[in-house]
Formats: structure tokens, C-alpha cells, sequence
């Protein structure tokens, strides 16, 4: 019976929108990456952590006034619904029970309560139990008047900070993938301590050493000396403590050494992860990404191109040469081999990429990339570079939005350079614009004055401007070549293709802009 | 016949090579790479190997005797650097034509004695360009280089005592009556450098010059006919 009750409020839960949308809501508060409200919060709460952590070491000379209470109340409080928020929001109970009850139909089975709490307590209990969670309740509980006593757990609010710095976090992650040599290390001090303090203690705890009066002593004797802080409180007097000593400081200081050189080169190793996952969670920030894959010549000519344009990309290449020319550029980049698919997952499928840029010039890794993306979405343009003649048609097939042969393009140029050769110019600098002279073009968009209106009319053709052709209804139409000056009138959507000096281009487009506001 | 000489039958080489296969021309490839060498004689090519020990290959070819333009395309930078110099050596007035990989190449390959260079990379990335960029003009060049046969870029030499010798650019308003598109011009007495019209600057034409248009076969033989009138 509690059991259908349950099962029957994880269903009337999945069909609610609202519900949905209040955990969304706080999903996108408390933990989502990519939330735009996330960073204020997690400052917010910083903030609130470093504010009660100073009422604390303030109260402990003067009197708190009452407003400090309230504030620290309130602040309590903040914790308190934070807390409660990740603890809702760390498992999906409802799909859980939903996928447990549907199984459970296919067999033709009831559904037990046993098994639908164990699914709740399991997943819950995880979560209450896991480190961020203790520190979170360490944090909040003992401003609890009965558990006063427990007010310098009050200092664990600082480790609260922890969650919010990501770096701190990698830090962790890297000390914890050296575990193995890290603890061989430890427990190398823990037996050289031991050993040291013992035979101290046998030597000169026996009224030889007026310092020494029991077993601790040596052995805190023995943490100073390893550590080569060396107070010099307590110092052996025999000829054999000496020698122990000699010994200890030298092990010691080798025993630094080394865990020293174990947390740096793990650190170093470390390096390009932690600055890939800031390059993920940076792009995982952008709206209509570019990806170029490839960083050779062509891309490196592209992603120039790119840059000035003011459009937003990364270059994802495995060539450490090749990166480190985008490194010194500044562009955003990735280090990772292309033809796996998380790599493509990560940066294509995670984030809002609008066209895909393929220049390897491996014909097979293009078509493998061009591939795994067109298999899951086609709502991403790809353009890609084929590198032999005979593969363009495969890049057709595959359903490649856009093939570039550059080879062939070139050629096509190159033999025009056997006439007068002033044909050779005219098309090299309009493909690729070695001058200020460019080709663009100009949306006519609804509400212009151009509507209606012919070049005349509007004085394009004084303005040192060659019109080649307008594309009627964004392009979907095909265009008109040479538009008549006197006789070709405008409409709504129409693109004009013209080419120009980059400035006079630029105060049409900027006047066109200007009559739409 | 008019004879062509090209080096390095790398891909570039290959498609110019595919392109200037008519009787127009006759094309003569040579390469370093014995390989490439006999892959062009298959492919239908005559091809010769090479070594560069001194100039002779060269002359053998054409160059300084009889051959009009040289294509340095091979893949090998500092190869194509050494043909372009040696070739100049020979021959003053042949059009050499180099391909570059990086912008920065061309000052250098210039002084070596190219008339022009061209990079496939460079054309592939502001290809890429475009269509990220200006859609609507990629697909209007797309569709003007397919309609190869209807609508292309060709140039017209104003000839001597025609009606536009002598005259000034701003003056013309003939533009209209024809379907054609003007996109620039050579000035014989500016030197050797190509000039857009859209730079907006009034030239005076005279008979020599070389204006460069857009636009089908039939408008432009009309335009040839108004010239004489």
C-alpha cells in the first residue's frame, strides 16, 4: 500500500512541471557549471563563510552585539537551505523508483517497499555521508545551542571555501593519484621516527637526559629533528643519541626531498588537465562556438581570420608544435586526438557549436570527425578540407555541409596567371584578399529605408562600390546578377553582394544598422 | 602550342596540371621526386626527372626558349625558391608563379624573381572564411565559378582609336546598357599593378589598358562591338 503511495507520487512528481522547474532552478544554483548564476552565489556564500569565521575570532576578546547574532542567523540559515538544496537536488529519487516500479511490471511483480526504501536511504545517505556533506553539516551544527561545545567546529566553514575553488579541488586529485608513493614516504617517517625515538629513549631516558621524562618526549624530540625545525629544547647528551641524530637529520631531510619532488612533478603532470577542464568550462560558456580541427597552415590562416572577426573558437590539434603557436596567439585551444569520440563529445556535442572547421590533412581523421558528429545532430555545418582529389566525393557522401579542395581552387587561379595575367589578380585578391579591397555583404533587413528603392535611388553606385548581385529571400531564391541602377528595387530579405574598400563597406553596413533602430 | 613548364607534380601541380590538358598548351612537368615523376607520365602527363646539379634540365624544358610561364608548386619550399632563381637567370621576361606556404614567404620568393605567388592554404582558409563569415557571397562565387560557362570573369584590351581610348572612367555610362559587371583595370602607365574600380578613383583610359569585367560571353562581344563604334 505506502508502496504504491510512493510509487504513484515519483509518477504525479515526473508529470509536475513545476517541480521540474523549481529543481532546475536550484540545480542551476547550486551546482551547475555552466549557470550564469552559480558564480554569484558560490562569492555570496564565500563571503558569508569569512564574515561568521570573523564574528568568531572577534567574540572571542569582546562581546557580539546583537546585530552580529542575527547575522550570524541569517547566515546559518543561507547553510542551512544550501545544504537541504544539494541533499534534494544529489539524486533523481523519482526516475530511480519510476525504472524500478516499470521493471517490476514487465516481470508482472509488485513492487516491494523494502526495496523502494532501501533506493531512497541508499542514494540519500550517500550523499549526507559524503566529505563535501560533513563539512557542510560540521559547518552548520554546531550553532545548535546543545552542541555549543562543538563552537571551534565553527573554523570548519572555511573548508566550505574548498568547494568553490576548483583549483584546490585538482590539488586534491593530484595528491590523491600519488597516494601509493606518498604513503610509502610517510610510512618511511613514521618507522624512522619510531626507531629513533626508541633507542633515544633506552639510551637517555633513563636519567641520562634531564630533558627526557618519558617516551613522548623522545618522540616529539624526534618529529622536531626529522622535520629540521630543530628547536633545540631537547638534545641528546650521550655519544649514541648523537650518532642517532646525525642519521635522523640526514633521512629526514631526504625524506622531504622526495615527497616534495613527488607532489611537483605530480602537480606538472597535472598541469595540462587542469587547464584543459578551465578551457572546457570557459567554452562551455559561449554560444556559437567555431571548432577548428587542425592546426596547420590552413587553420592557423583561418583562426587569424577568425580572431579578427571577433568570433569566438578553439583549435584542437595533438601536435604540441602546432599549439603552441594558438598558446602564442592566445587562442583557445585543446590538446587531444581528434578521432576519439570523447574528444569530439566533449567539445562538439556538450557545447552550443555552431560550424565545424575540419583542415587536418589527414583525409581520414577529417572524415572520421565529419562522421561521428553527423551521426548524432545535422544541426551543426561542417566544412571540410579534402586533401586528395579522389576523397571529395567521400566527404560529399558522408554529408559534409561544405567541401574545400584547396588545391584545386588554387590551380583554377594559377592558370588564369597565363593570359595577361591582370585576370590572375582580379580573382586572387577577391578570394583572398590581399588588399583592403573585399567582397562582403549587406542584409536588407525589415524596416530599412533601402526597401523599395532603387541603387540609384540610394546612391550606391556613387559611393565606390561594385555591386555583383543581390540574393532575394536570404539566399533561398536564386540571385540576380548585376541589379539594373535605375530599375532593380529592393525588398525585404534581400542580401547584397558587392565588392568594396573595407571602409566605405563598412559605413554602408554601419548606416543599414543604424535605420533599423 | 604555347609551353608551360611546371615544377613539383604535388597536388597543386596535379589539378594545374589536369587544368591546362588541351591542345592549347603544351605542358611539361618536371620533379625531384622520381616517384611523383612516374605517377604524372601514368596519369598521361610528359614528366621529367630532375635533379637541379645545374640549369641545363631547364633550358631543355623551355625556359629561355620558348616557354612562357614557369609554376614553381612543388612541396618543397626552399626547392621552389631555388627553380624560381635559377629560371630567372635564364630568362628576364618569363612569368614565374610560386606557391607559398605562409604570407611571410612571398617578400622572399619575390626577390627571388616570382611575379606572383599563391598559397593553397591561404585560399582554403578565406574560403573557410567566407562561408563561416559572408554565406550569401560564398554562394554567389560558388555559383558564378559553376556557371563557368555563362557568367565569368574575362579582360578586354582597349584598343587603339576604339571609342574609350582617351577617355575618362567617370564619363562612361555605357555600364548600364550592358550586362556586365566592371571590376577593374590595369593602367599601362601606372605600372604593373591591378586596380579595383570600387577604390573610386577617376582613370583615364587609353588604348592598351586592360579592363577586366564579370559577366557572359554574348554581353561581352557586345561590349567589344561598342567599342568600335
Amino acid at each position: 500500500m505506502l508502496a504504491r503511495l510512493i510509487v504513484s507520487f515519483a509518477y504525479f512528481l515526473e508529470s509536475s512541471k513545476r517541480y521540474k522547474r523549481v529543481k532546475t532552478a536550484i540545480y542551476n544554483l547550486l551546482e551547475n557549471p555552466r549557470s550564469k548564476i552559480k558564480p554569484y552565489f558560490d562569492i555570496f556564500i564565500i563571503f558569508l563563510v569569512l564574515l561568521t569565521v570573523s564574528i568568531l575570532i572577534y567574540d572571542i576578546e569582546h562581546h557580539l552585539p546583537y546585530h552580529f547574532e542575527v547575522m550570524e542567523n541569517i547566515a546559518v540559515s543561507v547553510f542551512i537551505f544550501e545544504w537541504i538544496g544539494r541533499f534534494w537536488i544529489s539524486a533523481n529519487l523519482r526516475l530511480r523508483i519510476i525504472k524500478y516500479h516499470e521493471r517490476k511490471l514487465e516481470l508482472e511483480e509488485k513492487p516491494k517497499l523494502s526495496t523502494i526504501l532501501k533506493i531512497i536511504f541508499q542514494q540519500k545517505l550517500q550523499y549526507i555521508f559524503s566529505p563535501m556533506s560533513i563539512i557542510d553539516l560540521l559547518a552548520i551544527l554546531p550553532t545548535y545551542r546543545p552542541l555549543r561545545i562543538l563552537r571551534i567546529f565553527l573554523i570548519f566553514r572555511l573548508f566550505k571555501i574548498f568547494r568553490y575553488t576548483k583549483s584546490l579541488n585538482s590539488f586534491f586529485k593530484v595528491i590523491k593519484d600519488k597516494k601509493f608513493e606518498l604513503n610509502f614516504l610517510l610510512l618511511l617517517g613514521l618507522f624512522a621516527v619510531f626507531m629513533s625515538s626508541t633507542i633515544m629513549y633506552v639510551f637517555e631516558g633513563g636519567g641520562e637526559n634531564p630533558k627526557i621524562h618519558s617516551f613522548l618526549d623522545t618522540i616529539y624530540w624526534s618529529v622536531i629533528t626529522i622535520t629540521t625545525v630543530g628547536y633545540g629544547d631537547i638534545t641528546p647528551v650521550t655519544l649514541t643519541g648523537k650518532v642517532i641524530t646525525v642519521f635522523l637529520v640526514g633521512g629526514g631531510f631526504l625524506i622531504l626531498v622526495l615527497s616534495t619532488s613527488v607532489v611537483t612533478n605530480a602537480l606538472s603532470e597535472k598541469m595540462s588537465v587542469v587547464r584543459e577542464g578551465k578551457v572546457l568550462s570557459q567554452i562551455g560558456k559561449m554560444t556559437n562556438l567555431i571548432v577548428i580541427f587542425g592546426f596547420g597552415r590552413m587553420g592557423q590562416i583561418l583562426a587569424a581570420q577568425l580572431k579578427k572577426g571577433h568570433k569566438k573558437f578553439i583549435v584542437v590539434d595533438i601536435s604540441d608544435e602546432n599549439l603552441e603557436k594558438a598558446k602564442e596567439f592566445d587562442y583557445l585551444y585543446m590538446h587531444a586526438d581528434a578521432s576519439s569520440y570523447d574528444t569530439v563529445n566533449n567539445i562538439v556535442f556538450k557545447n552550443d557549436v555552431k560550424k565545424v572547421v575540419l583542415t587536418t590533412n589527414n583525409d581520414a581523421l577529417n572524415l572520421s570527425i565529419l562522421l561521428s558528429i553527423k551521426a548524432k545532430t545535422d544541426k551543426i555545418g561542417i566544412i571540410a578540407r579534402a586533401n586528395s582529389y579522389e576523397n571529395i566525393k567521400k566527404f560529399h557522401i558522408a554529408k559534409a555541409d561544405h567541401v574545400i579542395f584547396p588545391y584545386q581552387t588554387v590551380a583554377e587561379v594559377a592558370v588564369e596567371y597565363i593570359g595577361n595575367s591582370v585576370k590572375f589578380d582580379a580573382i586572387d585578391n577577391i578570394l583572398v584578399q590581399k588588399e583592403s579591397i573585399t567582397i562582403d555583404e549587406i542584409d536588407i533587413l525589415k524596416g530599412s529605408d533601402y526597401i523599395g528603392k532603387t541603387i540609384a535611388q540610394i546612391g550606391l553606385d556613387k559611393l565606390g562600390v561594385t555591386i555583383i548581385a543581390v540574393l532575394k529571400q536570404n539566399g533561398k531564391e536564386k540571385f540576380v546578377f548585376n541589379p539594373h541602377h535605375q530599375e532593380y528595387r529592393f525588398q525585404e530579405d534581400d542580401s547584397i553582394v558587392l565588392i568594396g574598400e573595407e571602409k566605405d563597406i563598412f559605413k554602408i553596413k554601419d548606416e543599414v544598422a543604424r535605420q533599423l533602430l | 602550342m604555347r609551353k608551360i613548364v611546371l615544377f613539383g607534380y604535388s597536388k597543386t601541380g596535379r589539378e594545374i596540371a589536369k587544368l591546362l590538358l588541351n591542345d592549347e598548351y603544351e605542358v611539361t612537368i618536371i620533379d625531384e621526386n622520381p616517384l611523383l615523376v612516374a605517377l604524372a607520365n601514368e596519369e598521361g602527363f610528359f614528366a621529367r626527372h630532375t635533379s637541379f646539379k645545374d640549369d641545363k634540365i631547364l633550358i631543355e624544358v623551355g625556359i629561355g626558349n620558348g616557354a612562357e610561364v614557369l609554376f614553381c608548386v612543388s612541396d618543397n619550399d626552399s626547392l621552389n625558391l631555388f627553380v624560381t632563381l635559377s629560371a630567372r637567370n635564364i630568362d628576364k621576361n618569363l612569368k614565374i608563379l610560386t606557391k607559398i606556404l605562409k604570407k611571410e614567404d612571398e617578400k622572399k620568393m619575390i626577390l627571388a624573381g616570382a611575379n606572383r605567388t599563391i598559397s593553397p592554404y591561404d585560399v582554403g582558409a578565406a574560403k573557410a572564411y567566407r562561408i563561416i563569415q559572408k554565406p550569401k557571397v560564398s554562394k554567389v562565387l560558388n555559383q558564378l565559378s559553376a556557371l563557368k560557362n555563362k557568367i565569368s570573369i574575362s579582360e578586354i584590351e582597349i584598343p587603339k582609336g576604339s571609342a574609350w581610348d582617351g577617355v575618362y572612367l567617370n564619363d562612361i555610362d555605357i555600364k548600364q546598357d550592358i550586362n556586365l559587371i566592371f571590376l577593374g583595370m590595369l593602367d599601362k602607365d601606372l605600372g604593373e599593378k591591378f586596380i579595383f574600380f570600387a577604390k573610386g578613383i577617376n582613370h583615364k583610359l587609353d588604348a592598351g589598358d586592360i579592363i577586366v569585367v564579370l559577366g557572359s560571353k554574348k554581353d561581352i562581344g557586345l561590349l567589344e562591338e561598342k567599342l568600335w563604334k
